[in-house]
């Protein structure tokens, strides 16, 4: 039993996720980025299960454990009662600590989630906020996202909504008070931690890489940019 | 002195059949009773039998004819309503108001097959042609021709191993044993009749663990091009056309694949029947994880209960094939005869130039 | 029918309700949280809290991984802590992750804990609040099952085309998070959910089933925050489509904020790419949420219900179903005012 299995070994998720796995192959079957993807939920469980370290470091270093969709389709149906998805985020929380997140990239993408969602939590108490879904960077959203976009007080208070203000109602405004408690709970519980570990990393590897790191922000971040766009088209079947 | 010895056999399948005849050879005297009006169990629903598809009929006959004995009294269509247990005798309390004073009781409850309505994501019971094992040996019983719902020859037949076994998520976590040659037997079968088909078996493990198994399954490949991927299929849906849509991945090539097929036959697993738990309940009996009777522990008491004068044999103790089953049969015979005090010839003392030696000399 | 739904029935409570919005849902489907609320309040007279204390419960940021566990769970905590300090015991989130969130740190606090003591210490360290672990916890939507009889006594307007009197063909898409992790917290099980199944029959309708029926809608968290990613759920959702088009269904609906977007966008997008359209005439196939799906069949004005905020037009289905509206109200403000509108796509015209 090597090293690496033992860290893995400490997220209760490995534990829950993962008691014995017999290559029935059930969870790729139904996996939604198995047929989309190079992946192969099956045996990401076979190969933590040989507890072997250099194929576990393999595995956090690459493209492979961030493919999945969390989905959990897998769980529903594996005979074994194991959920591949938990596993699946045990090793992504492995890599994020060792710092090998960067190495892939679709785990540099890691930067980009942070700046956007990440912050959001702090700053509004959001996970998505109108103000954010910049039509320029999301053109899925279509010519009605724009119109909203360019109206949202008018559209969410049509709705009873009430927008950015004190007292209940959708798109309130989440007082001082309440961010700072989430501060708080982020601080006192590693959540601050892992903000500042996505950074550093980042940051390191945006040299590596010879690219312009600004450190916050998103579209004014080079870094940023190329981590939210970057695909090589070599991810699928 | 056997002749005043009487046992009750609750279950008048083949385990149940095979120690009446073995007893009643020794002149013990047998009540065998059976809820069904005909003895024979499951095997009066089995048409062909691994690994030779010698005729069910055929043996169902002959172990018939070993019971034409007047030792034996057969009771067909009753239950057991009550057993009490005095020092000297076990009273059993028959549905059709018959009280039987026995001195060994043998429990032969059998097995009953999956339901495989419980694996909700097959849609047995909501798709057509999604068919049981037991059901396609019923047709072949029956020698009814193999066709979809809209009476068509199906061009592909998938047969989907370990339905309701295998499986945390049904609560059955043990391996049924005999589905796999089942699945070969029956998918050469379905060869024989519709040459032009494809049949796929979907399977985890090969479990081909019999006389002659190994060999029927090269047989399935060889001769008759039945095409076996490694992997546990995850769902059925129904597309447009009423064909069956199936996802599995084939593990030995990792890749996941999705399959129409006109026909699906799901291999269920085995389950304690009713009676057998019905016997469980009614004697305080062990069970084993599966749920089945647990036998004495050790190989060299598997047919003794926790319940002295209880004997247990068959499917009832956990999966088993027709083989495992007389065999069993035969032990749990001899067993309850050891236990009613079977006379045994006295040694004769043996004389110096009869003696054999084992010394090195 | 399948009936086994019967056997996958969980409690859910009858009345005082605190509520917990979705991010997703207050961003694209406003108009859904209203009338939740007013269906909840005025149609079904019952006692929900909308609280402003609540913030996300950063389930997002959980499932893609830079939220760790210990923070989501925290944050959790503080949610039942509001609860509590309310005086509530029956907590009812809106979005179908928070559900699946909330659902899985009950049973890890229940399997471990250990970890419970550790919520509550962080809790106390960073905010000095306590909290009791909520009585029932359910879904909206399971509300909205919980009482669709008594909507369906109130209904104005039913789940069939008022034209010819047939059912209407619908499609329901049930979230992932909603039972796939824990199936026995999901009404009807993961296989066959009947949460919207059960509303639409309540209320007139047939639900259509077809291959794909349980497939993911593709959301994957990071597959969709990030704009590399966005291939992934396009595909999914298409894939759906491809499925259920020839059943002809006449509307979706979902019980997950997330799921009614994508159904709903990515529509736009494969129609945009590709001049691939779904539904008929060229006009795609409405998404609708349960909320919206409810308020219709009680008679609230779409355009109070939000509808305007759809990518694929739902006129086609209000005709079908005899609801009156007035276009020209489409893009109004509170006061009446004009707010502009959208520009038209280049296909999925109305």
């Amino acid at each position: 039993m090597g090293k690496l299995y033992d860290e893995l070994r400490k997220d209760f998720r490995l534990e829950e996720g993962l008691k014995a796995c017999m290559n029935c192959g059930i969870c790729t079957a139904i996996c939604p980025a198995a047929e989309f993807y190079h992946y192969d939920p099956r045996t990401i469980c076979d190969t933590v299960q040989t507890h072997d370290d250099e194929k576990i470091e393999e595995l956090l270093k690459s493209e492979t454990i961030w493919y999945c969709g969390q989905c959990m389709s897998c769980k529903t149906r594996c005979p074994r009662g194991n959920t591949p998805a938990m596993v699946i985020m045990a090793l992504r929380r492995l890599s994020q600590e060792k710092g090998w997140f960067t190495q892939s990239e679709k785990g540099r993408q890691q930067l980009a989630i942070k700046r956007t969602v990440g912050e959001n939590i702090l700053r509004l108490g959001y996970c998505v906020h109108p103000e954010t879904v910049i039509p320029e960077v999301h053109p899925e959203q279509g010519p009605v996202w724009e119109w909203i976009f360019s109206h949202t007080p008018e559209v969410i208070n049509r709705l009873g909504g009430n927008y950015k203000k004190d007292g209940p109602g959708i798109l309130r405004n989440i007082t001082e008070e309440s961010l700072l408690e989430l501060e708080a709970i982020f601080q006192v519980s590693g959540g601050t931690n892992l903000y500042r570990r996505i950074e550093n990393h980042s940051r390191r590897k945006a040299k590596e890489m010879n690219i312009s790191f600004i450190g916050k922000g998103t579209s004014n971040d080079p870094y940023f940019v190329h981590v939210y766009t970057e695909n090589s088209g070599n991810h699928s079947r | 002195m056997n002749q005043s010895k009487q046992v009750v056999i609750i279950g008048a399948g083949p385990a149940g059949m095979e120690v009446a005849a073995v007893l009643s050879d020794h002149r013990y005297r047998v009540t065998l009773l059976d809820k069904e009006l005909q003895m024979g169990g499951k095997l009066n629903q089995w048409a062909h039998l691994f690994p030779d598809f010698s005729d069910a009929d055929e043996l169902r006959h002959a172990m018939l004819q070993r019971l034409n004995k007047p030792e034996i009294h057969f009771v067909p269509q009753v239950t057991v309503e009550q057993i009490s247990f005095s020092s000297e005798k076990i009273r059993v309390q028959l549905s059709d108001g018959q009280l039987v004073n026995a001195d060994a009781l043998m429990v032969t409850t059998g097995f009953q097959v999956f339901n495989a309505a419980r694996k909700e994501e097959y849609g047995y019971g909501l798709y057509q042609n999604v068919i049981t094992s037991a059901e396609l040996e019923t047709l072949f019983r029956e020698s009814r021709t193999i066709r979809t719902s809209n009476g068509r020859k199906p061009g592909r037949i998938a047969l989907v191993h370990c339905i309701g076994s295998r499986d945390e998520k049904c609560g059955n976590t043990y391996c049924s044993r005999v589905c796999c040659i089942t699945a070969v037997k029956q998918a050469i079968e379905i060869k024989k009749r519709l040459p032009q088909s494809e049949v796929f078996c979907f399977y985890i493990d090969m479990r081909m663990f019999g006389h002659g198994f190994e060999e029927l399954y090269r047989e399935a490949q060889e001769k008759w091009n039945i095409t076996f991927i490694r992997g546990r299929v995850s769902e059925a849906a129904r597309n447009q056309d009423g064909l069956l849509q199936i996802k599995a991945e084939d593990t030995l090539t990792g890749r996941p694949l999705k399959m129409n097929t006109d026909l699906m036959v799901l291999m269920v697993g085995m389950e304690p029947s009713d009676g057998t738990r019905q016997m469980q309940w009614m004697l305080n009996l062990k069970q084993t994880f599966g749920g089945f009777i647990q036998s004495e522990t050790g190989l060299l008491n598997g047919n003794a209960t926790n319940h002295a004068g209880v004997f247990v044999a068959g499917s009832c103790k956990g999966p088993m094939s027709l083989s495992d089953t007389l065999t069993d049969a035969r032990s749990a015979a001899l067993e309850v005869m050891k236990y009613l005090g079977h006379s045994i010839p006295e040694r004769q003392q043996a004389s110096a130039e009869n003696e054999i030696s084992f010394d090195n000399r | 029918m399948n009936n086994n739904w019967k056997n996958y029935q969980k409690d859910i409570s009858n009345d005082h309700y605190y509520y917990a919005r979705s991010c997703i849902r207050q961003n694209f489907f406003p108009g859904s949280e209203t009338a939740f609320l007013n269906i909840l309040q005025k149609d079904l007279q019952r006692d929900i809290f909308d609280d402003p204390k609540h913030t996300t419960c950063t389930g997002i940021g959980y499932h893609s991984d830079i939220v760790p566990f210990e923070t989501t769970m925290t944050v959790i905590a503080r949610q039942f802590a509001l609860m509590t300090e309310a005086g509530y015991s029956n907590f009812v989130p809106s979005c179908v992750t928070s559900f699946g969130l909330y659902s899985e740190i009950l049973e890890t606090w229940e399997h471990h804990p250990e970890i419970e003591a550790q919520a509550r210490d962080y809790l106390w360290k960073a905010t000095r609040r306590e909290f009791k672990i909520p009585e029932n916890l359910v879904h909206t939507s399971d509300l909205i099952f919980h009482f669709r009889e008594e909507i369906a006594r109130k209904a104005k307007f039913r789940l069939v085309n008022a034209e010819t009197g047939r059912p209407l063909q619908v499609v329901e898409h049930i979230g992932c998070h909603y039972a796939k992790i824990f199936p026995s917290r999901g009404v009807g099980g993961a296989e066959f959910p009947y949460v919207l199944a059960g509303m639409i029959e309540s209320w007139g309708g047939e639900v259509v089933d077809y291959p794909e029926r349980r497939h993911c809608c593709g959301f994957g968290f990071r597959q969709y925050l990030v704009m590399a990613n966005r291939g992934y759920p396009v595909a999914n959702s298409r894939k759906k489509l491809e499925s259920m088009q020839p059943y002809q269904p006449d509307f979706i609906v979902t019980n997950c904020p997330g799921c009614s977007m994508f159904l709903d966008r990515w529509q736009y997008v494969i129609a945009e790419q590709e001049g691939v359209t779904y539904g008929e005439k060229g006009m795609g196939i409405p998404v609708l949420t349960y909320e919206e799906m409810a308020g219709l069949v009680l008679g609230y004005q779409p355009w109070d219900l939000g509808m305007q905020t759809h990518q694929v037009a739902v006129e086609p289905l209000l005709r079908k179903m005899g609801i009156p509206f007035r276009e020209e109200e489409k893009y109004l403000d509170r006061n009446g005012k004009s707010i502009s509108c959208p520009e038209k796509p280049s296909f999925l015209i109305a």
